[in-house]
């Protein structure tokens, strides 16, 4: 089962046509910046950051057709705006298993 | 697509959100300005003035909704629609955005087709809007200008239709027109028999239609009122000025009173009005007076009636006259306040207090429902003539004032023959008789004529033969200067003679120069027969006057002109 919703990924690659290389490269270094972000403010449990974050994150996800990936952050935004982030470090694993594959059905679009 | 690109601002603090959206919004052919944060936003919406702006809710430093409410308030009276990019789902979260000035939001992952609809939708309300403005604005700039042409033209109005005498004592006056204009006149003047006329008139409509028409009627009022025409003379003028001015269906229902100091009577003529009240002292009863005729302006000359009704009228008598507007005013509840209530006020015992307590009856009776109609209200009391003082009749015109019976004698000689003109002056005190005023272009080329006759033929002795050719012209012009220059002892008297006849008034002028003089004997007094004679302007001088003598030997010459008076209209 692929990680991507392939229906809009057709959809959004009419309509970024010869940018949609940029887009996944632009979506993938904004994301690996992110994901340092969100560590850190995990580490300081810093409930806010985590929540903010998380929800840009889940936003871009979203917006490139990455579902699960996009669910998975909206459990962590959640978390942080529900100042609970007991259960973050353990769905913050699953999020990188589910980034990788991601970036690579990404990559290989490309 | 055929119409004209919008700029769009696209704020979003992700930079791949950001690129799928300019990437959505480019395709539909619009132009796009960026901004990664709320800050930017602002300084983008003020730097690149967009059309529609796609504002994303969270960003850091200044988030979308404060940036929404900066420029919501910088774009004023302009409309900007703000849609809000959000991944936000509580139905609080979406309302906080409308209310801090979104009009609508969208939400992630961006659908294309939802975003073109959004936009089109908006380019359509921003078309409607901007249509508006523009036509609002032509609107108030029309208005403005009405207003300015009305204001001018109001000044010009009250010198007209000013209001007499209005303010003597014995009269009390309501006049509150509805708008700049208004459609009710009231005017008051004195005759030189120190009676009073008052006019009320209610023209059809208000405002400038129906003030237009007052000019008319107040010129026709006191010009007349002030020659001592009767009340019928003047009713007549008016009826007859306003048949042909006014256009059909339009008219002026009219009320005109003679008020009678001598003979202790009101003299009343009532059109087209509501009953006016008639209070007798006493008695202590008030009288309903009926319009017996038909308004101002609507039946011809012949069918025009102008009987009036005579009343006694003794000290401590009143006359009360409105206008429909008193009558029609509504209240709340639409219900007009009608003639049962303005009579029972009559019912009072004090009579001083009757027209404070119309005016109050009515503006409590209106409430705050406001007037839509002129309303004027006059009180008309009869007191001893000695109370409102002597008569002062404006003598400034009119056809039986102005000097009638007199004589001037205007001699010119040598300097003055050569340089100036005298026309001008002799045409101003002739214009001093009202009746001349008619004929001053006619009396203008007359005396010209002779006078140039007087110098050139007369006094400088010139023949006018030389005129017949070209060059002959130019030797008359050069004789005539050239005598100019050498005259001594020489002079041109211009004699008027003005006595009043019968029906009007005839005038006399002689001229005499110091010139030879030539044999006129063969001078027709048929004018016809005289065109050989060309260079004296007889025919002309005959066809302007009613007879021309030829005196002595030549060098003196009589014309006459008489008239018939003419009342101005």
């Amino acid at each position: 089962m692929s990680h991507l919703n392939m229906a809009q990924i057709q959809e959004l690659k009419d309509v970024m046509e010869e940018g949609f290389n940029d887009l996944v490269l632009t979506y993938l270094q904004d994301s690996d910046n992110k994901f340092k972000a969100l560590k850190k403010a995990i580490n300081a449990n810093d409930c806010h950051q985590v929540a903010e974050v998380a929800h840009s994150l889940k936003g871009s996800s979203a917006n490139i057709c990455a579902e699960a990936l996009s669910a998975l952050f909206k459990k962590v935004e959640d978390a942080g705006r529900a100042q609970e982030l007991d259960s973050v470090p353990y769905t913050f694993e699953k999020i990188q298993e589910e980034f990788t594959l991601v970036k690579a059905e990404l990559q290989q679009l490309k | 697509m055929d119409e004209k690109p919008l700029n769009i601002l696209i704020a979003d603090d992700n930079q791949s959100d950001r690129m799928i959206l300019c990437a959505i919004v480019r395709k539909m052919g619009h132009l796009v300005c960026e901004a990664a944060d709320g800050n930017e936003a602002i300084e983008q919406y003020i730097q690149q003035k967009p059309d529609i702006i796609l504002l994303d809710v969270i960003m850091p430093n200044l988030n979308g909704q404060q940036a929404a409410k900066a420029i919501k308030a910088l774009a004023g009276e302009d409309m900007v629609p703000i849609i809000f990019l959000t991944s936000l789902q509580e139905a609080s979260d979406l309302a906080t955005c409308l209310e801090s000035g979104g009009d609508d939001f969208m939400s992630k992952p961006y659908n294309k087709i939802i975003l073109q609809a959004k936009i089109n939708a908006f380019s359509r309300m921003l078309k409607m809007h901007n249509t508006l403005q523009k036509q609002r604005d032509v609107i108030r700039e029309n208005n403005d200008h009405m207003r300015h042409e009305q204001q001018v033209a109001r000044a010009v109005y009250d010198n007209v239709a000013h209001s007499g005498c209005l303010d003597l004592p014995n009269i009390k006056h309501l006049l509150s027109p509805f708008s700049i204009f208004n459609g009710d006149v009231l005017l008051a003047a004195r005759k030189p028999s120190g009676s009073i006329h008052i006019l009320l008139g209610d023209f059809t409509g208000h405002g400038l239609p129906a003030a237009i028409g007052a000019m008319p009627l107040a010129e026709i009022f006191y010009g007349m009122t002030a020659k001592g025409f009767l009340m019928a003379d003047i009713l007549r003028e008016i009826n007859l000025k306003l048949k042909r001015i006014l256009p059909v269906g339009y008219f002026c229902c009219t009320c005109m009173v003679n008020l009678s100091f001598r003979r202790k009577e009101l003299e009343v003529w009532m059109g087209g009005l509501p009953d006016f009240g008639l209070y007798q002292q006493s008695t202590g009863t008030i009288e309903r007076v009926k319009s017996s005729h038909l308004p101002l302006g609507v039946l011809s000359s012949q069918a025009f009636d102008a009987e009036t009704k005579v009343f006694d009228f003794l000290p401590g008598d009143k006359f009360y006259m409105w206008s429909d507007g008193i009558i029609e005013a509504r209240n709340a509840d639409s219900e007009l306040f009608g003639e049962d209530r303005l009579f029972s006020i009559f019912e009072h015992k004090d009579s001083d207090q009757y027209f404070d307590k119309i005016i109050n009856d009515v503006n409590e009776f209106v409430g705050e429902s406001g007037r839509d109609d002129d309303t004027t209200l006059l009180e008309l009391s009869m007191v001893e003539e000695s109370v409102i003082g002597k008569v002062d009749i404006d003598l400034s015109s009119g056809a039986i004032t102005g000097p009638t019976n007199w004589s001037m004698t205007y001699t010119l000689r040598d300097n003055t023959l050569r340089s100036f003109n005298p026309l001008p002056v002799m045409l101003n005190i002739l214009n001093d008789v009202p009746a001349l005023r008619n004929l001053s272009g006619q009396l203008y080329t007359l005396m010209a004529e002779l006078f140039s006759n007087a110098l050139e033929h007369g006094v400088l002795g010139l023949s006018s033969e030389l005129k017949n050719s070209a060059e002959g012209f130019s030797e008359y012009y050069r004789l005539r200067s050239d005598a100019l220059k050498v005259l001594s002892d020489a002079f041109v008297k211009f004699e008027f003679d003005l006595r009043p006849t019968a029906d009007g008034g005839k005038l006399t002028i002689t001229v005499e120069d110091s010139g030879e003089g030539f044999d006129y004997s063969h001078i027709s007094p048929d004018s016809d027969k005289n065109i050989a004679y060309c260079g004296r302007g007889i025919p002309l001088i005959y066809s302007l006057c009613d007879s021309l003598t030829y005196l002595e030997k030549g060098n003196k010459v009589k014309v006459c002109l008489s008239w018939q008076t003419q009342f101005e209209e």
